[in-house]
């Protein structure tokens, strides 16, 4: 390690995502109610490019709260505005904070955006942009995907449908592309200008129905163009494969990652490349910890990669030693800083890292 | 002071007519009047003797007591001011250090003297844990371990049935040298709280140690020394037991040193309050003396110019004067050394010229010092964030909630949090603004056990959920409560019972003869009323329950006759009832 910080969290995690100001969100899962929503703002050694070892501010400050009285799945921030989108069960709807920290500490429930309530909806996963409107895209199944105007409330988009499968996440490549994630691995690509077409992309080498795929983007869709796409995605046995969006008819790797057994519980796992270093990606949701990976010497012959670091840190912090060791429960890389990576266990834990390369390798 | 504002804590609480002071802080961030708190909210002049029972300082950081000796020397107070046994101690030490840097240093002239600060100690009363002190015949308190540094307590004020608990500063996590706050469930009608850390998630303490002691075992391993000023207290012996560990685990050979006068005045107030220390230290203690370190020696002036690395604990902490001063002086000059400073650094000193990035000072004779060395800050102050807070809430149950030592805006969500997991009223008021809480107080009341009998004995037994309606007579007499049946109340004052009751006439056509009217009503009635017992008496009149009804002529109209309803105070209800009920006429058709 480089640095390593490690936090405790009064109720566990598993969302880190980055908002406006370079600020983080983190919210409860646990509780039917009562869960909370927090704005935090990282302590300013994460923010300085140097990394310094003693300083005074070396805490994270809850900058403003908020009540969610439903667990809180999933929270994006919406770009260009002061608003959070949230979902989370017993059912896909949406839930729209505003978040005004000059005025109050206090995240306010703005409004909830309804779906049709179908028997055994699960969750609905969401992904946001502003490109012409600040719209958010969102459904818990394939055959349920819409962009929703987050303001008006308004729909204006209802994806064709190509089955029913869950979603495990969803994604906007520009603002007029969509790029969808079925937990069975199979991958679709929406263009928002034509309703009815929905294509493929490539589907995954087996298909045995105890495994469960989520996929990871570049962060950032807006400025990108859709062209230079490498989507991850990664199974619940640790298989990985990266698809380029221009040639989605064949992978362009295929990898095993180096995970002692799959995951019992598949919704934890979390594939995301980072956003300043070319190629490099990080899974967890497996067990206790996070693993870099390097995809630049890849291949399709599916073998078991090694990895370049692995974290460690929330294996063996486990508090009491009572009960189950923690699972990780999601991480996410830090936009500016290359190896810095933040990362959220089941005991609450929450971990700012930064790794060094390992030699062989520079 | 502390409302909305980090600095200068300063609580008044009027409690059932009495008045409560809590600390007496200094603000560090001014240095004109607003430094001290505005004790004309109190009164406008003289002294303020009679206007407070009693003053308590729950710790010896100058923003709990550091305007202390201008309270009660300058303005004027000659009342008890309670403190632990440790902050007595330790009060003066730091008042009169800081007396010497603003007078000395900054040249002020409206400030506190020494012997303003031995006055001041002079009305100090001392007070162990948990031991209930009473103020006067009404007024009592109490110190609960609060943690936090050496001394420092929580406060419970009772008067009678009411109370407040005041926090001062706490920590609900213990570390090496302090256990953590504790309180039983005592259920004060207001908690008031500090709540500077609420919004802080803190990097773990092994982060911060492990940091530090990366950055001091690089200094020394490149040949460089280590200066750290500190206070006599508290921190230090943390550092010194942390330094100790991890020169035992790597085998280190530079020498640590703690300068003179430091060791002893540790060690000896780390004696006089072991109890005050956590219980792994009290157990170590026991077989050797835990401030007696196999790596950390005594300090020489002379040391100071030794070649090699070393590290080195010197007072005092805010570099503004004295040994600590005097290292830093020589050893400034090379980059290869580094001083680490452990707190807060009042404006003015050397030790807040550094931190604030200043690399050419000014010192006596004009004389200018290049820093070369190293500048850390390091913080390990402990205080309670969201999460202890709600613990001790929870320790404690109050009813309603106050929040001090916080910043306005941040404070919405953690006041939300509370009222929504605890169902208390939460506050935080701003400086110079007043609260008033609401209290249920409880009156006991006995009563006695025939009435309490008597009553059982009717009717199902009593239910949580259906409280069951008794009746009594209370009586108050020589502040005592009782609560008796009215007819032993009657006996014991030597009254007469009067009974109440109460007629009604109802006129009804009839033109025959009273007996016979009479007759009706009572075939109409028992007709109608089968629930009760309504009887026909030989003198004609008729009884409904204890209801008595006699037919008689109207004196002018032969064909009217006057019914006359009689009854009871106790059976309102059911005169009125037959009152209206004859108002209605009798049926045609009676036998």
């Amino acid at each position: 390690y480089r640095d390593l910080h490690t936090f405790e969290l009064q109720a566990p995690t598993r969302l880190i995502e980055w908002t406006r100001g370079n600020r983080v969100c983190v919210a409860g899962y646990g509780q039917s109610d009562g869960n909370e929503i927090l704005q935090l703002i990282p302590p300013p050694t994460l923010l300085t490019k140097e990394t310094q070892g003693l300083c005074p501010e070396r805490d994270f400050k809850v900058e403003c709260g908020g009540f969610s009285e439903r667990p809180v799945y999933s929270l994006k921030y919406v770009p260009d505005t002061s608003l959070l989108v949230t979902s989370g069960p017993p059912d896909s709807s949406l839930h729209v904070w505003q978040v005004s920290a000059e005025d109050s500490d206090v995240i306010k429930s703005v409004s909830t955006i309804a779906t049709e309530n179908g028997t055994g909806q699960s969750w609905a996963k969401i992904a946001t942009i502003s490109a012409r409107a600040p719209w958010v895209l969102h459904g818990s199944r394939l055959d349920r995907v819409q962009i929703t105007e987050v303001e008006s409330r308004k729909n204006v988009y209802t994806a064709a449908s190509r089955g029913s499968e869950e979603l495990s996440s969803l994604a906007f490549l520009d603002c007029n592309t969509l790029l969808l994630c079925c937990a069975t691995g199979r991958l679709c690509l929406a263009d928002t200008r034509q309703p009815q077409s929905l294509v493929e992309a490539v589907s995954v080498p087996s298909v045995p129905c105890s495994e469960q795929w989520c996929m990871g983007t570049r962060h950032g869709a807006q400025g990108l163009e859709p062209s230079s796409q490498l989507v991850a995605r990664l199974s619940s046995k640790g298989l990985l494969t990266l698809t380029d969006l221009r040639k989605t008819s064949e992978f362009l790797a295929l990898a095993k990652a180096r995970v002692p057994s799959p995951a019992s519980v598949a919704e934890f796992l979390c594939v995301s490349w980072a956003p300043a270093l070319e190629g490099y990606l990080a899974i967890s949701g497996f067990d206790g910890t996070v693993h870099v990976y390097d995809t630049q010497n890849w291949d399709s012959s599916g073998r078991e990669a090694e990895p370049v670091f692995i974290h460690k840190g929330h294996a063996f912090d486990g508090g009491g030693g009572s009960g189950d060791p923690p699972l990780v429960t999601v991480h996410t890389w830090h936009l500016q800083k290359p190896r810095t990576l933040l990362s959220a266990a089941s005991d609450g834990s929450l971990h700012v890292w930064d790794w060094v390369q390992p030699c062989g390798k520079c | 002071g502390a409302g909305q504002d980090v600095g200068r804590s300063c609580i008044l609480v009027s409690i059932a007519g009495k008045n409560v002071m809590l600390d007496c802080g200094m603000h560090m961030g001014y240095n004109d009047d607003r430094r001290f708190p505005d004790f004309s909210y109190i009164t406008q002049n003289g002294r303020l003797t009679d206007f407070l029972d009693c003053v308590i300082i729950s710790h010896f950081h100058l923003d709990h007591c550091g305007a202390l000796p201008y309270f009660s020397e300058m303005v004027g107070y000659d009342g008890p001011i309670y403190m632990t046994h440790p902050t007595k101690a330790i009060c003066p030490i730091l008042l009169e250090d800081y007396r010497k840097i603003t007078v000395d240093k900054k040249g002020e002239t409206n400030f506190f003297t020494s012997q303003m600060i031995k006055d001041c100690m002079k009305k100090v009363v001392a007070v162990h844990l948990h031991q209930t002190v009473q103020v006067d015949e009404e007024l009592e308190i109490k110190a609960y371990y609060a943690g936090h540094v050496l001394g420092a307590a929580m406060f419970q004020i009772k008067v009678g049935c009411e109370s407040v608990v005041y926090t001062g500063d706490y920590n609900m996590t213990p570390d090496r040298h302090l256990g953590a706050a504790w309180i039983d469930k005592c259920r004060p009608d207001l908690l008031i709280t500090e709540s500077t850390y609420a919004t802080t998630i803190r990097d773990s303490k092994r982060c911060r140690e492990r940091d530090f002691l990366k950055k001091v075992h690089e200094t020394v391993e490149r040949g460089g020394k280590v200066l750290i000023p500190v206070f006599a207290l508290g921190r230090a012996q943390e550092l010194c037991i942390l330094l100790e560990t991890f020169w035992e685990r790597m085998n280190l050979k530079a020498p640590i040193y703690f300068s003179t006068g430091l060791t002893e005045k540790a060690n000896h107030y780390y004696k006089l309050f072991i109890t005050w220390t956590n219980q792994k230290i009290r157990k170590t203690f026991v077989q050797r003396n835990m401030f007696e370190f196999k790596h950390i020696k005594a300090f020489d002036r002379a040391f100071a110019d030794n070649p090699g690395p070393m590290v080195v604990f010197a007072t005092p902490g805010m570099l503004h004067a004295g040994q600590s001063l005097q290292i830093f002086r020589k050893w400034a000059g090379n980059e290869k050394n580094m001083v680490i400073m452990p707190g807060y650094c009042v404006q003015g000193t050397v030790g807040h010229k550094i931190l604030s990035g200043q690399r050419k000072l000014e010192m006596e004779g004009r004389q200018i010092l290049e820093v070369k060395m190293q500048v850390e800050y390091m913080s390990f102050s402990a205080h309670a964030d969201a999460k202890g807070i709600m613990q001790l809430i929870r320790q404690a149950e109050p009813s309603n909630v106050l929040l001090v030592h916080g910043e306005a805006k941040k404070m919405e969500f953690l006041k939300q949090k509370i009222e929504q997991e605890f169902h208390v009223s939460c506050f935080m008021p701003a400086n110079g603004e007043t609260t008033t809480i609401l209290t249920n107080p409880c009156i006991p009341v006995d009563i006695s056990l025939g009435l309490l009998k008597r009553e059982a004995a009717i009717g199902p037994l009593p239910d949580a959920k259906k409280p069951k309606l008794m009746h009594g007579t209370l009586l108050m007499k020589d502040n005592s409560f009782r609560l008796v049946s009215p007819e032993q109340a009657l006996k014991e004052l030597g009254l007469v019972e009067h009974q109440l009751r109460f007629t009604c006439r109802v006129h009804i056509q009839d033109p025959r003869k009273e007996h016979e009217t009479g007759l009706r009503v009572y075939n109409h009635l028992k007709g109608i009323l089968k629930d009760y017992s309504v009887q026909h008496l030989p003198d004609g009149s008729i009884t409904v329950e204890s209801i008595l009804i006699q037919a008689t002529a109207h004196s002018e109209d032969q064909g009217t006759k006057v019914l006359l309803v009689s009854w009871t105070y106790q059976d309102e209800e059911l005169g009125s009832y037959l009152t209206s009920l004859l108002k209605k006429g009798l049926p045609q058709s009676t036998p």
